[in-house]
């Protein structure tokens, strides 16, 4: 805690980060937002995230659940403006603290990367450049946003490769094809916290690692951004992870969130079919394994063209799926987007 | 490294060795006999004597293989034989001509590079937008345009028709451009395009995304970062293509009348001085694979990966 | 025979096949067709005898009788032209044809049986690759003399082998697949798995490779003959008429220029259509 004192140093731009100020507000608000891939005549083609609401709060975590395709990396990519070129983002807004980053220059876009949106990679191998050495690579990203002598960057950089438990002076001289996976993803976090940004997207942050080194990194994750009270976006298809370390979550399908609320609601209440045989299809190890895991019927990646998008796979679907439902609270603070959830929450609490 | 250096060294020595034997063995197979062509250049009276004295002198009425000995061990002191024609030694008369043809490649590279690396990058960034499609038409008259041609026609508009360039000789700046530009704007036109390939290949890779989310700048991304990745396919293809470089420069020098190797070859060639032309294919192609040699040992210099995987293996 | 037969026709085939051409390799197609046809109903379209010299009209300009107007020895330059483009696409065509005969075979032998004729193949390849094209072609232009065959065989011997390199290269990709091991245990024989399971393999590539080495050939046959060292006077080559036409450049550059740009639009067909074929097969490599 007592290191987290020297960070607090002048900032290049007058945004100076008063938590008391936003505490209150969403940090990231994210309206209406579609993206679409563009066609030969810059018309647009298909329309890849149909849509999407969320906000984050300082110091929350947010999990982004579903499966590859259903748009989550695209979403994240569109928060730090690093969609593809053949892609576009076609209607709403991303606010960050209000300020709308969809305007924002590209001059303005890349001062705010890294500095206050950072992002860390699922492609361990492809955070840093190959033939530059680690430590070059975190002083660049340093010099790119503050004005600091290479001396003081050095000081600094090796500090952060302390603190997410790497031998500092060994990695700052190493190339990237030296290091583990998993000693490339705390680097990469090193990275990421090194500005003490507002918000971290970490999009599948653990995915090409194996079990045990995962859940280090989550934790570390975890340990830091409480100690700096940053937000986290955290995007993973790995369920258990997500349950445990988040405060909220948003469960996509086909560009679409269908399900969004408080990770506690959520677990004990799933509403959207979508999310329930999410939930049963994943072994939990604190029951005994049964017989046969249950499996979401139908090909994942079915989306319907029409109305809710996993009504070609919903074992629950009705007539009135092909029109698309509209996002709807029950309780609190758990949103869903299916037109059988009132009939669901019915059923649950009659069942139970 | 030093494996690396070894493997090549032993290849260069494969390869002048197959040289040698190619070379000889046209000289061998060539139909007329040098020592007419000789005697007739002196413009003598031609004896039976006279001939067999020469035939002796130059070694011609002992076997092919001791021929080829002989050969061979004078190649191994630098010397090539003396020249029909000028009488001089072949080694003497390759290194009084070859800082004229250094000269005139350096010039084309020179003109190359500065064609081709600001097309490539500009192409590369705005890929089939306007800049992309007029380099790309401009690859496609590069590499369909015959080299002579185009400075035939440069001499044309430039020393004849606008007069402010000349249009032939060499030793000062003015005489420079056309010749350079000629050859240079032909590989350019190729080149512009690989370093088009390879910079777009490197944008696409991940570590660029990293780089940019880390809010590096855009031009440090572009030299620092994209840059190197993209010098690899370039750097070879560079390697590959100094014969069109040494090619061009022959069908240059004679257009332009530079008393370089390649008019030494072609002059070498209507005289049948044997000699020169088998230093010259040895010379141009041991140049050739020492360059290649250079460029396997710059990757070194750029891609760190490389020296780690040989030298692991090893 | 039958090896030539079965090239040809899958070569067809694949070609056939190919739909939505793009537009720039379409125009090369429609330009080199046009100049096939010129260059066969050639000796119908001219209006003069193109090696009868005339004195007295020479170095005349562009007229009705002469449509790009004559030489220095009173030639008409548009007969040159189009009788010349018989030399120049009937060598071109002979000469790959014969590098495509020769590399494909060697190629396919060396990669599939290996040993010793693998080895001897790459060492010569090694040794041969080292010399540039040209230079190479220039050699052996020197040492058998200045003439026409001697240009097509050292551009021969220069070509072959990197057909060769590139069959090899596939072969030996391929030849340990399960479809060929599958083949192998099926009984097939040598030359069945060869020519049944490997053939079609190549065919793209030595497609592509081809289309654009015709322009490269044509290139260096004109430049070799520019420097005298190809098609000898009074042979309407067009890389010779350049050489022929040189000294009277300075006052009547139309001498140079029609034979240029004919060889630059052939190359360009051809370059054009080698490129709409990489995109389409999908061969970056080369």
């Amino acid at each position: 805690m007592t290191i987290s004192v020297d960070f607090t140093q002048p900032l290049t731009n007058d945004y100076v980060k008063e938590e008391t100020f936003f505490q209150s507000l969403p940090l990231l608000e994210i309206k209406n937002l579609s993206i679409s891939s563009l066609g030969e005549n810059k018309k647009e083609d298909i329309k890849l995230v149909k849509n999407i609401n969320f906000t984050i709060k300082s110091g929350e975590m947010l999990g982004i659940v579903g499966e590859s395709g259903s748009g989550k990396s695209l979403t994240a990519c569109a928060l730090v403006g690093l969609l593809p070129k053949s892609l576009k983002v076609t209607e709403g807004q991303i606010k960050l603290h209000g300020r709308e980053l969809l305007n924002l220059s590209e001059k303005e876009m890349r001062r705010l990367r890294g500095n206050e949106i950072a992002y860390i990679f699922q492609n361990y191998q492809g955070s840093f450049t190959p033939f530059i050495k680690i430590g070059n690579q975190l002083i660049e990203a340093l010099r790119s946003h503050r004005k600091i002598s290479k001396l003081d960057a050095k000081k600094k950089v090796l500090i952060w490769l302390e603190r997410v438990k790497l031998p500092a002076n060994q990695v700052f001289t190493s190339y990237p094809y030296q290091l583990s996976g998993g000693q490339l993803q705390r680097a990469a976090l090193a990275a990421a916290l090194m500005f003490q940004p507002f918000l971290i997207v970490a999009d599948e942050p653990t995915t090409a690692l194996d079990v045990l080194t995962s859940e280090n990194i989550l934790d570390l994750l975890v340990e830091l951004q409480k100690e700096y009270n940053c937000a986290v976006l955290l995007i993973s298809h790995n369920l258990n992870h997500v349950l445990k370390r988040t405060d909220s979550i948003a469960v996509m399908y086909g560009g679409q969130i269908v399900e969004r609320g408080l990770t506690n609601e959520i677990r004990k209440n799933p509403i959207h079919p979508y999310t329930k045989l999410l939930l049963q299809a994943r072994p939990v190890l604190s029951r005994v394994v049964p017989e046969k895991l249950v499996v979401i019927p139908g090909e994942p990646g079915l989306v319907a063209e029409q109305g809710c998008a996993f009504a070609l796979r919903c074992p629950k679907s009705f007539k009135k799926c092909s029109i698309l439902p509209k996002m709807q609270s029950v309780g609190d603070s758990q949103w869903v987007a299916c037109h059988a959830a009132d009939l669901e929450a019915d059923y649950t609490n009659a069942s139970s | 490294m030093l494996s690396l250096v070894r493997k090549r060294l032993l290849q260069l020595v494969i390869v002048v060795f197959i040289l040698s034997i190619f070379t000889f063995g046209l000289m061998k197979l060539a139909p007329g006999d040098p020592v007419m062509s000789i005697l007739n250049a002196d413009e003598m009276m031609v004896t039976e004597a006279n001939q067999a004295n020469l035939r002796s002198d130059l070694g011609f009425d002992q076997p092919v293989y001791v021929q080829y000995g002989k050969w061979m061990h004078g190649l191994l002191k630098l010397d090539l034989g003396t020249s029909y024609m000028s009488g001089k030694p072949v080694w003497n008369e390759m290194m009084e001509r070859l800082p004229i043809t250094l000269q005139l490649t350096t010039g084309v590279l020179l003109v190359m590079f500065s064609i081709s690396l600001p097309l490539g990058i500009i192409s590369a960034r705005y890929p089939r937008k306007w800049p992309d499609q007029i380099s790309r038409i401009l690859a496609l008259i590069g590499a369909s345009i015959p080299s002579f041609w185009l400075g035939l026609m440069l001499i044309y508009l430039f020393a004849l028709k606008l007069q402010i360039l000349p249009s032939n000789g060499m030793g000062s700046f003015a005489q420079m451009i056309l010749p350079t530009f000629t050859l240079g704007f032909s590989l350019a036109a190729v080149y512009s395009r690989l370093i088009r390939a390879g910079l777009i290949e490197c944008f696409s890779k991940d570590y660029i995304q990293a780089g940019r989310a880390r809010g590096v700048k855009e031009w440090r991304i572009l030299w620092v970062h994209a840059f190197r990745a993209a010098l690899l396919p370039v750097i070879t293809v560079f390697g590959l293509s100094m014969g069109s470089l040494l090619g061009g420069a022959v069908v240059i020098e004679i257009l332009f009348s530079w008393p370089g190797l390649g008019s030494m070859a072609v002059d070498a060639i209507f005289n049948r001085d044997y000699p020169v032309i088998q230093g010259y294919v040895l010379l141009t192609g041991v140049f050739v694979v020492v360059v290649n040699l250079l460029v396997d040992l710059s990757y070194y210099l750029i891609d760190p990966r490389i020296k780690q995987g040989k030298e692991g293996s090893n | 025979m039958r090896f030539v037969y079965a090239f040809f026709i899958k070569t067809y085939l694949t070609v056939m096949k190919m739909k939505n051409w793009p537009p720039t390799a379409l125009l090369g197609l429609i330009l080199l067709i046009t100049i096939v046809l010129i260059t066969a109903i050639g000796p119908l379209l001219i209006p003069n005898d193109p090696y009868m010299a005339n004195m007295a009209e020479r170095l005349s300009s562009p007229s009705l009788t002469y449509p790009f107007g004559t030489d220095h020895m009173g030639r008409c330059i548009f007969s040159r032209i189009v009788i010349g483009s018989q030399a120049t696409l009937g060598i071109t065509v002979l000469v790959i044809t014969t590098v495509i005969l020769i590399g494909i075979p060697i190629g396919l032998v060396s990669g599939y049986i290996g040993g010793r004729v693998d080895s001897i193949v790459m060492r010569l390849a090694d040794g041969l690759i080292a010399l540039p094209e040209f230079i190479l072609a220039i050699a052996i232009a020197g040492f058998l003399g200045p003439s026409l065959t001697n240009l097509m065989i050292s551009v021969v011997l220069v070509k072959w082998i990197s057909y060769t390199r590139v069959v090899r290269g596939i072969v030996l990709s391929e030849r340990e697949k399960e479809y060929v091991l599958a083949a192998r245990v099926g009984g097939c024989t040598t030359w069945r798995i060869i020519t049944r399971h490997l053939l079609p393999q190549i065919i793209s590539p030595v497609l592509v490779l081809a289309t654009l080495d015709v322009g490269k050939i044509i290139l260096i046959i004109s430049s070799l003959s520019y420097l005298g060292l190809g098609a000898q006077p009074p042979a309407p080559e067009w890389g010779a008429m350049l050489s022929d036409g040189r000294p009277y450049f300075q006052t009547f550059p139309e001498l140079m220029i029609y034979p240029g740009m004919a060889i630059f639009i052939v190359v360009l067909s051809c370059n054009l259509i080698g490129e709409g074929l990489r995109d389409k097969l999908g061969e970056k490599s080369i």
